[in-house]
């Protein structure tokens, strides 16, 4: 196989690889991102009932430190989807008033979240640890003035199984695509560079006659013919003006 | 120029071959990923359903404990309109009573529904105690249904649809990456193909047509090169071959006549005259020997600038799309200056490090050598990259972004001296076509690559793989050849003084092509597509990647139009022209957005300005030397275009810190209107300024 041929192969593998790679990498983002918004939409869901609650406690007057029955809710929506972990209410300030382990009452939580809560341009909020992650709320009064957030733990687990099953087939699809145009590509690449390489063949095979005295060969319709008539013409007339020398001297002599 | 259109049918060709390919991959990789999407996320999505559906019921069954009837319930489509605002993947709601007649519904009903809703197994889901769910596919829906149980009282059912299209929708928007990914693989198939086969591929045709040249005018002086081991290397090793049999040849009888008249006598000095004389017509005709070094040149070494500059230009472009957006996280208050400023100044800076240094970097690159001078500068940039993915705030991004300039600034002006180096008078506009068509394939590919990774792996990953860019552009690099070339003829290139630069910024001819032409251009470029864009797409809640694609269309124009616009403004001589049209045309390109703000009228806009920026930016450059003559004349042409790049390339530094200014005082919308009015008025005065008869093109000189 001629190097050209190769290197125009070479070629055509490197860019599949790069778009079946492109498009694999497209895909399993998209999957993860989209599976990711529908668990954290349905987490959220159980957060909107909290928030309502909660709201509807403070349009009566009630204080967001004094909710009572705050604990007991919580537990009560945690119980109503098994994804989530745990349900804590946190201040301005990252400490956990409310929550549905008991211990973690008066903690601060990390500074990530009261960071993300602060970035977002809406009351939702999302931050992700590594075995873990967080879809929040901004609680706020009647008067729109943020009183706390509401944040939910769920286990990073469901999405990371999803992801892991669909990164797998699309993976698989990805490869098994590759090797398709891996067999395909140089084929059909042969038929395109025949032409080419028949040019370069016939210039070859021409630059290994160029110093025969015989008659140009009958053009071959490449590219290079009127190239390769000048270069044998060229020589031609070089070697009759040596010769007619070589016959004077030998004339001489 | 046989071998060029020759080849670039060729590359054509298999640039089709090899997209077809990739698109039929990329349609079966689309196909099992739909696979996967729709088996997988429509049980997620029930699962949902069923939480949604859980709090609604909820609700109905508040209203019902207060004793409100279960068939009179008000207010329950609002509710359902309400969760479909919220979750746009449902397409119905409805609740039925227990014997699956509608009470309330809203939304597209499936076909069947009502059927669905009487069979005797939905049915018994009202008593179902227990918060079970059943989900089942009625004509284009997946209906969720659970029951409306009071205490052990079955009331009804509540069902909720799921578009099953939903999936559709959520590929449809890979199917848009996936273009992009298209159009970056042909632009890439092209650069491939010529940096592994069409550099020498090119370079070995060209010698072969150069050679036979040589031999039709009787050339048949032998040149020691070395040749590759290929199909062109084989061919060229045979034409070499003939021509050292034919200079052996001559050479040989050369000595032989020699010889001869050494030891001749008169007589036989008389005999040997004819053969004296045929040696005197053959030295006229044709010329035998050692050929001389090639004086202007070598296209192979020319050739192999491309990949390193490419992989270079495309580590820093693949941040444009992103960058601002992650200044915008990175940010700290800095007293007495606006955070839109704040975010405006890395890239302010950067441009600035590039207009002030390359002036000063041409002249060392060319002492150290363009080689060195480009591997310091990628090193430098390398550091640069890996430093801005791990900054810790805005102060140590300012100095990593500094070193990515410093370090542009050096790989750009090398790299333009690389290419001057091994170019003369004939081949320079080609060379130049080779490092500007690296540059704006690079362009086209980067934001919309590098909006896609930072949407995906965020923003410091994506950096990262801007430092691996430029670590690849380092081995490029360090193939380059050792061995410097400078042209006899070439004088030392030197930065514009300050003398040259004052007298020239008060120079009325010379800043009505620059101040009223270049410097906007370049203000409405880097002030829209490099900050504006950026932020304003990501504030109207789209993507980075939507960034990208923006700005790849911005690109494209430019591929497209500017090879086209270039040639029509030098056949027409009517370069004013073309340049008023183009500052004009990019100066009503953000009032579009006086008519409406949304995402299709921003496309616009950037087409517009592409568009404008493709007709204008030729012919500007043109246009200096056709009337600053005399100013040339005067300070020189390295002076006159030195102080002239050095403005335009100010007006890229200024073009963000006025768009971040105008952010300020009327917003994202007001700062498109206001930088392109500013442009527009630029675009009048320019075209009134160069109205008079002393614009008239000159005479074409006689060639």
């Amino acid at each position: 196989m001629g190097t050209i041929r190769v290197r125009f192969i070479i070629v055509a593998l490197v860019v599949s690889f790069f778009a079946v790679g492109m498009a694999a990498f497209l895909n399993y983002f998209k999957y993860k991102s989209t599976i990711s918004g529908i668990v954290k939409s349905r987490v959220l869901v159980i957060g909107r009932n909290i928030e309502n609650s909660v709201q509807a406690s403070l349009s009566v007057g009630m204080q967001f430190m004094e909710l009572g029955t705050m604990n007991a809710l919580l537990q009560r929506e945690k119980a109503s989807d098994r994804l989530i972990r745990g349900i804590d209410v946190f201040d301005q300030t990252g400490q956990i008033l409310y929550s549905t382990e008991r211990p973690r009452v008066g903690e601060k939580v990390a500074n990530s979240w009261t960071e993300a809560a602060a970035r977002s341009k809406t009351t939702e909020w999302g931050t992700e640890a590594a075995d873990e992650y967080v879809a929040g709320i901004s609680l706020k009064n009647n008067f729109d003035l943020t009183v706390g957030f509401l944040a939910m733990r769920y286990s990073a687990e469901e999405v990371e199984r999803a992801a892991k099953v669909a990164g797998r087939e699309i993976l698989l699809a990805s490869i098994f695509s590759f090797l398709g145009i891996a067999l395909i590509a140089p084929l059909a690449l042969i038929v395109v560079i025949r032409r080419f390489e028949r040019d370069l063949r016939a210039l070859e095979a021409a630059a290994s006659h160029l110093e025969d005295r015989s008659e140009p060969a009958l053009p071959t319709g490449s590219a290079f013919d009127s190239a390769i008539g000048n270069l044998r013409s060229s020589l031609r007339d070089a070697n009759v003006a040596l010769d007619d020398l070589r016959a004077k001297l030998d004339s001489v002599s | 120029m046989l071998e060029k259109n020759y080849l670039w049918r060729i590359y054509w060709r298999l640039a089709g071959v090899i997209m077809v390919c990739v698109v039929v991959a990329l349609a079966v990789v689309s196909y099992f990923s739909h696979r996967v999407f729709d088996r997988e996320l429509v049980p997620e999505t029930e699962q949902k359903a069923a939480t949604v559906g859980a709090s609604v019921r909820a609700l109905v069954l508040k209203a019902t404990g207060y004793g409100i009837d279960f068939a009179q319930l008000y207010g329950v489509e609002q509710t359902f309109a309400e969760v479909f605002e919220e979750n746009p993947e449902f397409a119905y709601m409805a609740i039925t009573n227990t014997d699956g007649n509608v009470l309330f519904a809203r939304g597209t009903e499936p076909i069947g529904a009502r059927t669905h809703f009487r069979n005797p197994v939905v049915l018994q889901i009202a008593h179902e105690t227990t918060d079970l769910s059943k989900a089942a596919r009625v004509g284009q829906q997946y209906i969720v249904s659970m029951p409306i149980n009071d205490a052990g009282k079955p009331l009804g059912v509540l069902h909720v649809g799921i578009d099953a299209a939903f999936v559709d929708h959520v590929l449809l928007e890979v199917l848009l990456d996936v273009v992009v990914v298209l159009v970056v693989s042909l632009f890439f198939t092209l650069e491939l193909l010529n940096f592994m086969a069409g550099a020498r591929l090119a370079s070995g045709l060209g010698e072969f047509a150069r050679q036979a040249d040589r031999m039709r005018s009787g050339d048949f002086t032998a040149t020691a090169r070395i040749r590759a081991n290929d199909e062109i290397g084989r061919l060229l090793r045979r034409i070499d071959s003939a021509i050292d049999h034919l200079n052996v040849r001559y050479e040989f009888l050369v000595g032989e006549l020699q010889d001869k008249l050494r030891t001749a006598s008169a007589q036989r000095r008389e005999d040997l005259k004819p053969a004296q004389a045929a040696l005197e017509q053959i030295s006229k005709r044709l010329r035998f020997g050692s050929a001389p070094e090639a004086a202007d040149g070598d296209e192979m070494n020319l050739n192999r600038i491309r990949a390193p500059l490419f992989a270079f230009i495309l580590a820093e472009e693949l941040t444009r799309s992103y960058l601002p957006t992650y200044v915008n996280q990175l940010i700290v208050a800095i007293p007495g200056i606006s955070p839109q400023v704040v975010i405006g100044l890395p890239i302010m800076l950067f441009m600035l490090i590039v207009a002030l240094g390359q002036p000063y970097l041409g002249s060392w690159s060319e002492r150290v050598g363009r080689r060195k001078a480009m591997l310091v500068g990628a090193v430098i940039a390398t550091f640069g990259f890996t430093g801005t993915a791990l900054a810790y705030n805005l102060y140590d991004l300012i100095l990593w972004r500094s070193l990515c300039a410093l370090g542009y600034a050096m790989v750009f002006v090398a790299a333009q001296g690389y290419v001057l180096d091994r170019t003369g008078q004939q081949n320079r506009a080609q060379g130049f076509a080779l490092f500007i068509g690296a540059i704006m394939v690079a362009t086209v590919c980067g934001p919309s690559i590098g909006g896609i990774l930072a949407d995906n792996i965020g923003f410091r990953a994506s950096f990262g793989v801007s430092a691996l860019m430029a670590l690849a552009s380092i081995l490029a690099i360090v193939r380059l050849p050792t061995t410097e070339v400078k042209l006899a003829v070439a004088k030392p290139v030197r930065g514009p003084r300050m003398r040259e630069i004052m007298a020239l910024i008060v120079n009325r001819r010379f800043m009505t092509l620059t101040g009223l032409a270049a410097m906007p251009a370049k203000i409405i470029l880097t002030g829209v597509c490099f900050y504006l864009v950026p932020l304003y797409i990501v504030s109207i809640g789209n993507t980075s990647s939507m960034a990208g694609r923006m700005l790849m269309v911005y690109a494209v124009m430019m591929v497209l139009i500017v090879p086209l616009s270039a040639s029509l403004s030098d056949a027409t001589m009517r370069r004013d022209r073309y340049v008023s049209v183009g500052l004009i045309i990019s100066g009503l390109s953000g009032l579009l957005l006086l008519l409406s703000d949304s995402f299709l009228v921003l496309f616009g806009v950037v087409f517009l300005l592409g568009l404008g920026q493709a007709l204008s930016i030729a012919a500007q450059s043109a246009l200096v030397a056709e009337h600053c003559q005399d100013e040339i004349r005067i300070y020189g042409h390295d002076a006159v275009y030195g102080v002239y790049r050095l403005l335009e390339r100010l007006g890229n530094a200024m073009g963000p810190l006025i768009a971040s200014l105008l952010v300020i005082l009327w917003g994202y919308q007001g700062s498109f209107v206001a930088l392109s009015a500013l442009v527009l008025f630029c675009g009048i005065a320019f075209t009134i300024a160069t109205h008079g008869p002393e614009w008239q093109p000159a005479e074409p000189a006689p060639s």
